[in-house]
């Protein structure tokens, strides 16, 4: 069996932001990287997948800068098999679109049985990587799993769908599924496997040389949100502070309507 | 008249006494020899370690704490008896030698004797008086064992064998010199020299010569046979400590205290880490087992023990000789089981106060390796996010690594990337940092520097977490490589003296680092400044206050820094009131051992528990000296509804708010 899991590196939401020179992304500089939290569930999902199985392999595909090898490893520590970095310096000015055509590019001819995504990257959140992916390849794909079962060539899956209500779905192999928080609980990779991760394989190629689809869509600005007025501290006895609560409520909001 | 008496009156000193005496102790000997000998190969099947090195300093040290009974002697009351009673028994034994020594050697083959004259008369008052001693003190244990039964003190069938055999020996031992007195003594000066003898006489004279010397000669066997029991039996029993304890305090470490050892990371032939058999552990690991006399100190004052947390630190070590003994092949946090081993602060109190100087912390440590390194197990979800965060961000908070310098902001501070023009660096840690509450520390000691003329240099977001809680919590690797780059950074600009407000980096930086190459002076902020104040450099107006004070591990029982925070206390105009549970014997805050980034969910609240203690003392301040202790005792006044009365606060905020001029 063979099974693709496709990561981003991203910063880590705690770190500060700042626009970059150009207006269209955020800089760089003083950001600390992680593997996408999505992606984590999805790396976690193929490693059982590949556990489940037996005989699988299972490699980690991630598009970037040189930098993004540092969480390919990760991946390859939690248990991929090999690494697949497609060398993109500006790959942040390619739109969901343009990355599905590189990930397209390099699985189209590997005859992946499974491909498995997050469901949405944490700084871009587009959501469209995944199933754009599964469409020009021509596979089904199934978003947004919560759960995740294999057997004989057929996916069995729930979606979480609004409100928290929950689908089974199921799908016959190959096919790509896009996880979501809930489906697994990433494992913490052991010290040989990270030791084993060094040694394996991590091949760079070139984005040119996998000829991606030019971007659909151009961000035009990128702004930290506007500030908006802070808390408000209500001060004085338990029941005057209620009915200022009520007021507030009543006049501010509609949850009282 | 020559003071002296017959060695082997009534019963003889011919071939029919000397033969099956002889034959007897030679069996008891030999068994107690081969007996141990067999133990020994359980002791090795775990991993080598060196522990002859420095071999005279070891010996006497290991002479002068079973002699002086020094560590036995920590705890007033049992370990007073204890000591009475073994210098009474060792006396006894000494004795017994001296005996053995002029008749069967010394006279026997050159005619010299040397137990008569005034010699005699001392020997025979002090083992008179030694055995006297050594029966009350074991008569007194015996009630306090099974009469009192103190909570937690198991009593097993070698605790019976052991105070009935010692006391019937004793006894019988003043019912056979009464009987020889009965028939060779009384009425002559000589008597008054064995006091407890001549009561034991008095009271068989009435019997008549040939009944006393019929009761003597029985009784002498038997004693002989008892004591033959009693060297045989030895290994078999917790007499076995007579021996193992006192081995290993010569097999003690010598620290320095609570070091760890260092795993190589570097080894790409280890394909295990950590302890997952008592075979991973070292061979000290398992006779540390067989050194422990059930004692209970350990669990007496073991944070977790006192909170209803599984962990007693005397049974852990019990059932690592255990499974040495009987399954050398189980795993060890399977059978001690991973709530056992994620329970401990690494306090340190268990190993500190150990009489058997038993090595509790690092096996515990060893197991979590395991688990962390090999399983990448840990006791909660939240301590596999603090991992990462610090993986990511270099702060188990998770907080921006780009902002661990914001708190600096306005201070005489200097960012060493900035400029290296400092007197010293001051390694902030990642509370003081990044949390709220601990920066307070961090501005109030620059402000103290600031006021004593020390230029301080921080490095800013280039410093990392120094790896404690994440090396204590068994993650090695993620310590090693924080490590490695904050060492790498400290060398890059050419620091000679750091200092730290949190304990845990100082003992982590003074210690832990000087294995991966950091050979720089390292401070306690409290040992610092009393310095600076000694030196009058740092002057402060005392302003008159009540207050108790909680010696955090790391500094107290890790560092033995008991008294530079007393002594700025004072400087300060502390009227301390000291908790009952201070010092050496403090009770942790139960952020140690890395259990700062893990949820506190089985029993009660260690920290609530010591709110309690400190609201005890009626003092309206709890001081202490460590963010992880603030951060806990923050949370132990709200949680133990205390928040009312009880204020905590760094020594750091006390001092500021003192500084002269």
């Amino acid at each position: 069996m063979k099974i693709l899991v496709c990561i981003k590196q991203v910063p880590d939401m705690e770190s500060k932001f700042k626009v970059n020179a150009a207006g269209n992304w955020y800089d760089d500089t003083d950001l600390a990287w992680r593997m996408n939290e999505y992606d984590e569930y999805a790396v976690e999902q193929a490693v059982q997948l590949k556990q489940q199985v037996g005989e699988a392999d299972l490699t980690v595909l991630c598009i970037g800068s040189d930098r993004v090898r540092e969480t390919m490893k990760k991946a390859l520590a939690m248990g991929c098999d090999r690494g697949a970095h497609i060398a993109d310096d500006e790959s942040y000015l390619k739109d969901s679109y343009a990355i599905a055509s590189l990930i397209v590019s390099y699985a189209k001819d590997r005859g992946f049985d499974l491909i498995f995504t997050g469901m949405q990257s944490q700084d871009r959140g587009s959501g469209q990587v995944g199933v754009l992916v599964a469409e020009m390849l021509g596979i089904p794909s199934l978003t947004t799993l919560v759960e995740f079962n294999y057997a004989d060539g057929t996916v069995t899956a729930k979606r979480e769908l609004e409100g928290g209500i929950k689908a089974k779905v199921s799908c016959a192999t190959p096919a790509l599924v896009t996880c979501q928080l809930g489906l697994n609980t990433p494992r913490y990779p052991t010290l040989p496997n990270i030791m084993k991760a060094k040694k394996k394989e991590l091949i760079s190629t070139p984005a040119a040389e996998l000829n991606p689809e030019a971007s659909l869509l151009e961000v035009l600005q990128v702004a930290p949100p506007e500030k908006k007025g802070g808390g408000l501290v209500l001060e004085g006895d338990p029941a005057d502070l209620a009915d200022q609560l009520i007021k507030i409520l009543k006049e501010k909001t509609t949850a009282l309507a | 008249m020559e003071y002296t008496r017959e060695i082997y009156w009534n019963v003889g000193h011919g071939a029919t006494t000397l033969v099956p005496m002889y034959l007897l102790s030679l069996a008891a000997v030999a068994i107690l020899v081969y007996a141990f000998l067999q133990r020994v190969k359980i002791y090795k099947q775990g991993q080598k370690l060196d522990r002859t090195d420095q071999l005279p300093l070891r010996v006497t040290m290991m002479v002068k704490k079973v002699l002086l009974q020094s560590k036995v002697l920590n705890v007033r009351g049992p370990g007073l008896a204890h000591a009475l009673f073994f210098w009474g028994f060792f006396l006894l034994f000494l004795g017994t030698c001296l005996i053995v020594l002029q008749a069967d050697f010394t006279d026997l083959f050159f005619g010299i004797k040397f137990l008569q004259g005034s010699f005699y008369l001392f020997f025979s008052l002090t083992l008179d008086i030694a055995g006297l001693v050594a029966i009350v003190m074991l008569i007194g244990l015996l009630i306090r064992r099974f009469i009192v039964r103190p909570a937690g003190l198991e009593n097993t069938k070698d605790d019976v064998i052991m105070h009935g055999l010692l006391l019937a020996i004793l006894i019988s031992g003043f019912v056979i010199e009464g009987a020889r007195m009965a028939v060779t003594e009384m009425g002559t000066p000589l008597a008054a020299w064995s006091p407890v003898g001549l009561w034991v006489a008095k009271a068989l004279s009435s019997m008549g010569e040939p009944a006393v010397r019929g009761l003597h000669s029985n009784l002498w066997w038997l004693h002989l046979l008892m004591v033959i029991i009693f060297i045989a039996i030895i290994p078999f029993t917790k007499f076995r400590h007579i021996f193992t304890t006192s081995a290993n305090y010569l097999f003690t470490d010598l620290g320095p205290k609570g070091l760890i050892p260092t795993i190589d990371m570097e080894d790409e032939e280890a394909e295990s880490f950590g302890a997952a058999t008592v075979t991973d552990m070292t061979w000290k690991d398992i006779f540390d087992a067989d050194a422990c006399t059930s004692c209970k100190r350990c669990q007496d004052r073991c944070p977790a023990w006192a909170t209803d947390k599984p962990l007693s630190p005397m049974k852990m070590v019990q059932q690592i000789g255990e499974i040495a003994f009987r399954d050398p092949a189980a795993s060890l946090p399977e059978t001690i089981e991973k709530d056992v081993l994620w329970a401990c602060t690494t306090c340190r109190a268990c190993q500190e106060i150990c009489p058997a100087n038993i090595e509790h912390v690092n096996k515990i440590i060893d197991m979590r390796r395991n688990l962390v390194l090999m399983e990448g197990e840990f006791p909660g979800e939240e301590v596999m996010t603090a991992m990462e965060n610090t993986e990511v961000n270099g702060n188990p908070l998770g907080l921006a690594f780009a902002s661990r310098g914001d708190w600096a902001e306005g201070l005489p501070v200097v960012f060493l990337g900035q400029s290296t023009d400092v007197d010293i660096l001051y390694f902030v840690g990642c509370y003081a940092s990044f949390d709220k509450r601990n920066q307070a520390i961090a501005k109030a000691f620059v402000q103290l520097c600031d006021a004593a003329g020390v230029r301080v240099g921080i490095l800013g977001k280039e410093e990392k977490c120094c790896g404690e809680p994440m090396r204590k919590m068994g993650n090695e690797y993620l310590y090693q490589m924080l490590a490695n780059e904050n060492i790498e950074q400290i060398k890059g600009y050419g620091i000679t003296q750091i200092v730290t407000t949190c304990p845990h980096c100082f003992n982590t930086l003074n210690k832990d680092y000087r294995d991966l190459g950091l050979d720089v002076t390292v401070s306690h902020y409290t040992e610092y400044l009393a310095k600076l104040l000694e030196q009058g450099r740092l002057n402060l107006t005392p302003q008159s206050f009540d207050c108790t004070y909680h010696d955090s591990c790391y500094l107290g029982r890790y560092n033995d820094i008991y008294q530079a925070p007393r002594t700025l206390l004072a400087a300060a105009g502390a009227q301390l009131t000291e908790m009952e549970k201070h010092g050496i014997e403090s009770f942790c805050c139960s952020a140690g051992g890395g259990r700062i980034l893990a949820d506190e969910n089985i029993g009660t609240r260690i920290s609530e528990k010591r709110a309690q203690m400190a609201a005890e003392t009626g003092a309206p301040t709890l001081i202490s000296n460590c963010p992880f202790c603030l951060t806990m005792f923050e949370d132990g006044v709200k949680g133990a509804d205390l928040d009312e009365q009880l204020k905590p606060k760094d020594l750091a905020e006390i001092l500021v708010e003192r500084i002269s001029g």
